[in-house]
């Protein structure tokens, strides 16, 4: 379980990113978090692995604080935490075995990885994570090479390595179109459901909301306005998360039609 | 005019004249006044850097621009809003800084044509580089003479080869004449005779020394040669000395092999390539760490590593900014002459030049792959290997062979200074007047340098 008390971020220029946030996410949920651009919500999830310090407030995983942690208890903590992003921020010029064995760095002896040494376990799980992501064919090739959507998924295996326990994915599908998308989050929802990990999603599109969210939380200017099901995000609570001018767009044309 | 007074903004409604008498005391003081700030600023800094430029210059004539300016300066007060017309003060402008300016570097265009004979001079040579020459076989038969003679001064008389050579006396002192008989040699062959100093000097038997004195054997391979022992060598009267007379047989053979010029520019051109190629690899080993630390987005965290930051950039600017050329005379003041001080001096500018250009390497990086790297329980070591060194080694490959590429072309300078290389061969053929083997070494520079562009233009190209 992972529960987020009074957390505040402020930024060196003032910005105030988030203004006391807190709830939970108990194991095994897919959680969205939902809300407008600069809402807030890249900033919450780098709060969650520290990649952003905190200015304030604790994030409890099961009885660890995380924001108490030092340099040593840290990287022990964000190697059971896989990450997904936007822009998949794979090392474009190195091989996509490169970049999904670089998810195993947290595991690895540090003299024997710096000198590109990796065990045979290694190599072997991060074909099997490719392979998962059906992918294996291409773990030869540079990563600029591929496509997004494969990009993103060769972000997914890089995950995969660290064994996660909780995934954070920052907008994981906001640079596909909505078929990649789908499959995409298709992958995550898999990893959900059958490997039981804990999921915490920032998405834009509600349709996609609907479709993958167990529970939403819904971030405006720093602030949780909404914490529910997403069942609950009526006419109401859409204008109240996105102001009174928005209309939904959804993700996937066919169901606008 | 008219109508740029019916338009004319809130701004305008103050006097002209006022603004004009305050431009006329401070130039750009009225625009100012009446709110044109940028306009005044600019008026004020054009009428005072033509007025200092011309103090500068000292040249009573030239103020006449200045004075123009300041009044064109009080014009455009009066017209304002729309002001004087802008391209007026332009001319007046430009044609002092070019009037100066082509007085100061003293631009001589009647010199580059009036010398004509003295360039064609210099340029018929250079169309005949000495690179190759015809191949020859030199055959060279020497005899010992003492200078002067000892108590018991041996025979001067040699056998070498079958060829005798004889000479008598046999021993002699400056300005006395001596005969040298050979037998046994090529016949009817021309046959260079030279006087040959203990320490290897040869002295020519020509006309004033001046000339190389050859004769023809006869049919049977003899030769026989009188002539005076000459004046200009510095032989000791009571001190014995071995002369030696050489009588050398030039055979000219089918076929070129590189003349003696030309190897001493192979010699040269080989130490310029490897010590442009060592100060490149010695430069890009020492900007390495250099570079890491005059990166501002890796040392911007905090006032510690920000003041590191702005040392380490202060370092590289200076030392970027002063010539290898001007490092290479200081080098060459401390170590002495040769390719170690030229070494030294590409060392440092190169080093300078790739610290910024890698540290700009790496200020450019996407900081993506780091925080996902860092997201994976990496440690400091493992995200600078596995996030930053991919990212950085393609380009910082490429701009270390551009520099030796570069460090090449300015190691041909550095060698005019003393720096070694061919670059200083070339500058004793300059100042020796040797223009076949002047014109031989720009050709070799030029072939090496292209060449070099080419490949690491391709080299280049790969690595992307
Ligand atoms: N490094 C930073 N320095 C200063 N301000 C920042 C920084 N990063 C984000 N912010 C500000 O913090 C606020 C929240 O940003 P954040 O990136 O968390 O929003 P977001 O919800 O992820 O937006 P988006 O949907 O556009 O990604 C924004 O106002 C943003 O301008
Ligand atoms: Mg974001």
């Amino acid at each position: 379980m992972l529960r987020i008390e009074n957390l505040t971020k402020v930024y060196p220029t003032g910005t105030v990113a988030l203004k006391d946030v807190s709830f939970q996410v108990e194991d095994g949920e897919f959680l969205v978090v939902i809300g407008l651009s600069g809402s807030g919500k890249s900033t919450l999830l780098r709060c969650i692995n520290r990649l952003i310090e905190p200015t304030s407030g604790r994030i409890l995983w099961d009885d660890i604080d995380i924001t108490a942690a030092n340099a040593q208890q840290l990287r022990l903590i964000r190697r059971q935490i896989g990450m997904v992003f936007q822009q998949f921020n794979l090392v474009k010029r190195s091989k996509v075995i490169t970049n999904v064995l670089s998810g195993r760095l947290g595991y690895a002896n540090p003299w024997a990885s710096l000198l590109g040494i990796w065990s045979h376990e290694d190599r072997q799980r991060a074909m099997q994570a490719l392979e998962r992501v059906g992918i294996a064919d291409k773990a030869n090739n540079r990563a600029d090479a591929l496509s997004g959507g494969q990009q993103q998924r060769v972000g997914i295996a890089r995950a995969l390595m660290q064994e996660p326990r909780l995934i954070l994915a920052d907008e994981p599908v906001a640079s596909l179109d909505p078929v990649l998308a789908h499959s995409i989050l298709q992958y995550l929802e898999a990893l959900n459901r059958t490997d039981g990990v804990t999921v915490i999603c920032s998405l834009h599109f509600l349709d996609l909301v609907h479709r993958y969210a167990t529970r939403v939380v819904a971030l405006k200017d720093g602030v949780k306005v909404f914490e529910g099901l997403p069942k609950e995000i009526d006419r109401a609570r859409f204008k109240e998360i996105y102001g009174e001018e928005a209309e939904e767009v959804r993700a996937t044309a066919v169901e606008v039609g | 005019m008219s109508v740029n007074q019916a338009v004319s903004s809130p701004k305008a409604a103050r006097s002209p004249l006022v603004a004009a008498l305050l431009s006329l005391v401070i130039p750009g003081l009225g625009q100012a006044w009446q709110g044109h700030l940028a306009r005044g600023g600019g008026v004020f800094a054009v009428v005072v850097s033509a007025l200092a430029t011309t103090i500068w210059y000292g040249h009573a004539t030239w103020y006449i621009i200045p004075a123009a300016l300041w009044l064109w300066n009080v014009w455009d007060c009066l017209r304002m809003p729309a002001g004087a017309p802008a391209w007026a003060a332009a001319i007046l402008w430009l044609s002092m800084a070019y009037g100066i300016g082509w007085q100061v570097t003293e631009i001589n265009l009647l010199a580059l044509a009036q010398n004509g004979e003295r360039a064609a001079s210099i340029l018929r040579p250079m169309m005949r580089p000495d690179f190759i020459t015809k191949r020859q076989n030199r055959t060279q038969y020497s005899v010992r003479v003492q200078v002067p003679c000892s108590t018991n001064p041996p025979r001067a008389q040699a056998t070498i080869n079958g060829v005798t050579i004889t000479a008598s006396p046999d021993c002699v002192t400056v300005g006395e004449n001596i005969l040298v008989t050979a037998r046994g040699l090529q016949p009817n062959f021309p046959t260079e005779v030279t006087w040959v100093t203990p320490t290897g000097g040869v002295i020519m038997l020509g006309e004033n020394n001046a000339k190389m004195l050859t004769l023809n054997s006869d049919e049977q391979g003899n030769l026989t040669v009188m002539f005076t022992v000459p004046t200009g060598i510095q032989a000791s009267e009571e001190f014995v000395q071995d002369y030696r007379i050489a009588l050398t047989q030039v055979e000219t053979l089918p076929g070129y092999e590189i003349s003696p010029n030309g190897r001493y520019i192979l010699q040269g051109i080989y130490e310029t390539l490897a010590l442009a190629l060592l100060a490149t690899a010695l430069g890009a080993v020492l900007a390495l760490p250099i570079s890491f630390l005059a990166a501002r987005n890796l040392m911007g965290g905090n006032p510690l590593t920000y003041s590191i930051y702005v040392l380490a950039r202060t370092f590289l600017n200076i030392f970027r900014s002063i010539e290898a050329l001007i490092l290479a005379i200081i080098f060459v003041i401390i170590v002495g002459l040769g390719p170690f001080p030229g070494m030294l001096a590409l060392t440092v500018h190169t080093t300078a030049a790739l610290g910024k250009l890698y540290s700009e390497v790496i200020e450019g990086i996407d900081p993506g792959p780091i925080e996902a790297v860092r997201a994976t329980g990496a440690n400091w070591a493992q995200i600078v290997r596995f996030a930053v060194i991919p990212q950085i080694v393609p380009s910082f490959t490429a701009l270390t062979i551009y520099r030796w590429d570069i460090n090449v072309r300015s190691s041909t300078t550095i060698g005019f200074v003393g720096g070694g290389g061919i670059g200083f061969f070339l500058w004793q053929w300059i100042l020796l007047g040797d223009y076949r083997a002047v014109s031989a070494s720009f050709i070799t520079i030029a072939v090496v340098v292209i060449i070099m562009d080419f490949f690491s233009a391709q080299l280049r190209a790969q690595l992307h």
